[in-house]
């Protein structure tokens, strides 16, 4: 492709490709076809004064690769790549919110995370974005009727879930179309847990950034904290000394554990077997309380910052974390048994939900809901970070791709996270656990990834030399999964939604943002 | 007849949970709290899926704009007399989340609030501690709009 193609050396993933406007689309469908588990990341905008650049991060071979290109701010326009690749259709919506830029062809460029009555052409993540006196009145969007309506047919209903539902914990809206028991159709209405974290974080400096973005989800917050340090690490070239990346790597795996528990209970109380929800939740608390023991905190554990971490852990506490993760392990082994013979269990989640190979790698799905479809993808075996490269551990991939397998494979690896902390345990390294580093960020911009407990997370953070970033991107691995649910449910029966749905471990506050 | 609708309903009330715009963080120790170790239901308290069936409205989170006006409905829906718990920092003061775009403020700037607990999130003992501080104070309080 000659002179419209620039590749660069590698900062942003393996490596970074700068095209012009017009031939992103012919860059991106030859990386996309080369490999053909290869799928979208999460796409940047950048606001670059009067233009609008745009990142578009693949994963390909199990490592990023950023194609950026640029179009202008009066009027930024490209064309879809959502034929080339369905995962990327939120990823556009998104930006398309956001930035304003108009994705051409794009099967459905409604409104994403912004309130429906939004005015337009304001678009808050600009630079020159007006945003102190927006006044937004309604929160439904006009195109839905709150009430249950049948259609003209008088064949399909509308069943509207949320935004306040006693199966969803956060605010969220699904219109489900129903014609008798099977869904039709879903409508997803997200944003309304959306709380501006990505503009808040320019506004504010990078140590009070790892505070903000931890609070962006308070299920997986070490994950946000770890990814987005390690992103700021890698612009300012820092090496975290070892003892640190252990600690760090001990207190990932610990929120690995309490969030697939809370998961694996919470799927009970959707199918309707709360005696699974208590024992799974009695279950979790000596996690959060090796949790607090560690960190100081049972749920956000404010504990990784840039340079390291901010408590050492006792050698005292050692054996102490070691019995009780002796003790859930053993308990283990019981729900292990529960899951794989309890009929009611398996009656209400086999064959549920079923996401095929092929559709998974489309849609782009991250994390136990791939795994469970057979897709072996992760980013702690992929590219390692902290201390995983060191430490071994079995990825836990399953082939049936039901609600049942993704359940299950959470199941396994809250076993294999126990192991991952004792052989972290064993050998921890001694030394120490943080090193100093300056305020200020030198100016230049990185990606870096994590694998949450809902799968990769993905962070990009542009610096301009300052102690305030130029822009932070967080794709959540909850907004790669939705398209799953929503491929999934429909055609499948009405009763079978929550516990489709709660498999796939969804998080709108990570969605969101 | 009004001192036996009192007695009943210290030793039963019945919460519904609404986030607002929370992270989970607070929402998961709501949920911790119907769970076996902290076991609330020992002080009648029961989790209500439905608003019009609920005493006190448990919320978490900062509000967001999209959610004020359904904090709001949800809070009209309610029977008299109702009570209203900001649980965390965000439902308190918007907390770190405070002066974004998208968002109003904390809960008592859409609805007015009975009781506050700071925390993020707090601790399970900290909300058992402020609901049975707020149960406690029902004897005297008069419920919200009569102040």
């Amino acid at each position: 492709m000659g002179d419209r193609v620039q590749i660069q050396p590698a900062h942003l993933g393996k490596a970074s490709i700068q095209v012009k406007a017009d031939s992103n689309r012919d860059v991106l469908k030859v990386l996309l076809e080369t490999d053909k588990s290869a799928g979208i990341s999460a796409i940047t905008g950048v606001d670059l004064g009067d233009k609008i650049g745009l990142l578009y991060h693949i994963r390909t071979n199990g490592a990023i690769v950023t194609v950026s290109t640029e179009v202008p701010k009066e009027a930024p326009k490209i064309p879809t790549i959502t034929d080339l690749i369905p995962g990327a259709h939120f990823h556009e919506r998104e930006v398309a919110d956001l930035f304003g830029v108009t994705f051409e062809g794009h099967p459905n460029p409604a409104r994403l995370v912004l309130p429906e009555d939004w005015p337009d052409n304001l678009y808050p993540l600009r630079k020159d974005a007006k945003l102190e006196k927006v006044s937004v009145k309604t929160e439904t969007s006009k195109d839905q009727p709150e009430a249950v309506q049948p259609q003209s047919d008088g064949r399909l209903v509308n069943i509207i879930i949320g935004p306040q539902h006693p199966a969803l914990l956060e605010p969220e809206k699904f219109s489900l179309q129903v014609d008798g028991e099977i869904v039709r159709n879903v409508e997803p209405r997200i944003g309304y847990v959306h709380r501006g974290v990505e503009k808040a974080s320019e506004q504010r400096t990078y140590l009070q950034d790892v505070y903000l973005v931890e609070r962006i989800c308070g299920i997986c917050n070490s994950c946000h904290s770890t990814c987005f340090v390690e992103t700021v690490e890698k612009i300012m070239g820092i090496e975290v000394p070892p003892r640190g990346q252990y600690l760090r790597t001990i207190i990932l795996e610990l929120n690995r554990l309490h969030s697939h528990l809370l998961l694996l209970g919470h799927a009970g109380l959707e199918i309707g077997y709360e005696t699974l929800f208590q024992y799974m939740w009695r279950d979790r608390e000596p996690v959060m309380d090796l949790t607090e023991m560690l960190t100081g905190n049972r749920v956000i554990a404010s504990s990784i910052t840039i340079g390291g971490v901010r408590r050492d852990l006792k050698e005292t506490d050692i054996p102490k974390i070691k019995t009780q993760l002796a003790t859930l392990k053993k308990k283990m082994d019981f729900y292990q048994q529960l899951f794989e013979n309890e009929p009611s269990l398996r009656m209400r989640t086999r064959n549920v939900g079923t996401l095929s190979k092929d559709d998974a790698v489309k849609l782009c799905v991250v994390g136990p809901v791939a795994r469970a479809s057979g897709v072996s993808m992760d980013v702690r075996k992929d590219e390692p970070y902290e201390a995983y490269g060191e430490i071994p551990f079995k990825l836990i991939t399953r082939t049936e791709g039901d609600s049942w397998a993704r359940l299950m494979v959470r199941l396994d690896e809250v076993t294999e996270s126990i192991n991952i902390i004792d052989y972290a345990l064993d050998h921890m390294p001694q030394g120490p656990f943080r090193i100093k580093v300056p305020r200020v960020v030198t100016a230049g911009e990185a990606v870096s990834r994590v694998e949450a407990p809902r799968g990769e997370l993905f962070y990009y953070v542009k610096s301009n030399g300052t102690a305030y970033p130029e822009r932070v991107k967080a794709r959540t691995p909850t907004f790669a999964n939705i398209p799953a649910f929503l491929k999934t449910a429909i055609g499948g029966n009405i009763a079978d939604v929550p516990p489709n749905f709660v498999s796939l471990d969804p998080c709108f506050s990570c969605t969101d943002r | 007849m009004s001192k036996l609708a009192t007695w009943a309903r210290l030793k039963s009330p019945w919460v519904l949970h609404f986030n607002s715009g929370a992270c989970n963080g607070c929402d998961i120790e709501v949920v911790a709290l119907l769970t076996p170790r902290y076991d609330v239901e020992r002080f009648g308290i029961k989790l209500e899926p439905s608003p019009r069936h609920a005493d006190v409205l448990l919320t978490t989170g900062v509000v967001t704009k999209q959610c004020a006006e359904r904090l709001k409905r949800i809070y009209e829906q309610m029977p008299e007399p109702k009570f209203v718990v900001a649980i965390g920092a965000c439902a308190c003061s918007g907390g770190v989340f405070a002066g974004n775009y998208t968002v109003t403020g904390g809960v008592d700037k859409v609805i007015p609030v009975n009781a506050y607990i700071p925390g993020c999130p707090p601790k399970p003992e900290a909300i058992i501690d402020g609901v049975v501080k707020l149960l406690n104070s029902l004897k005297e309080a008069k419920p919200n709009g009569k102040k």
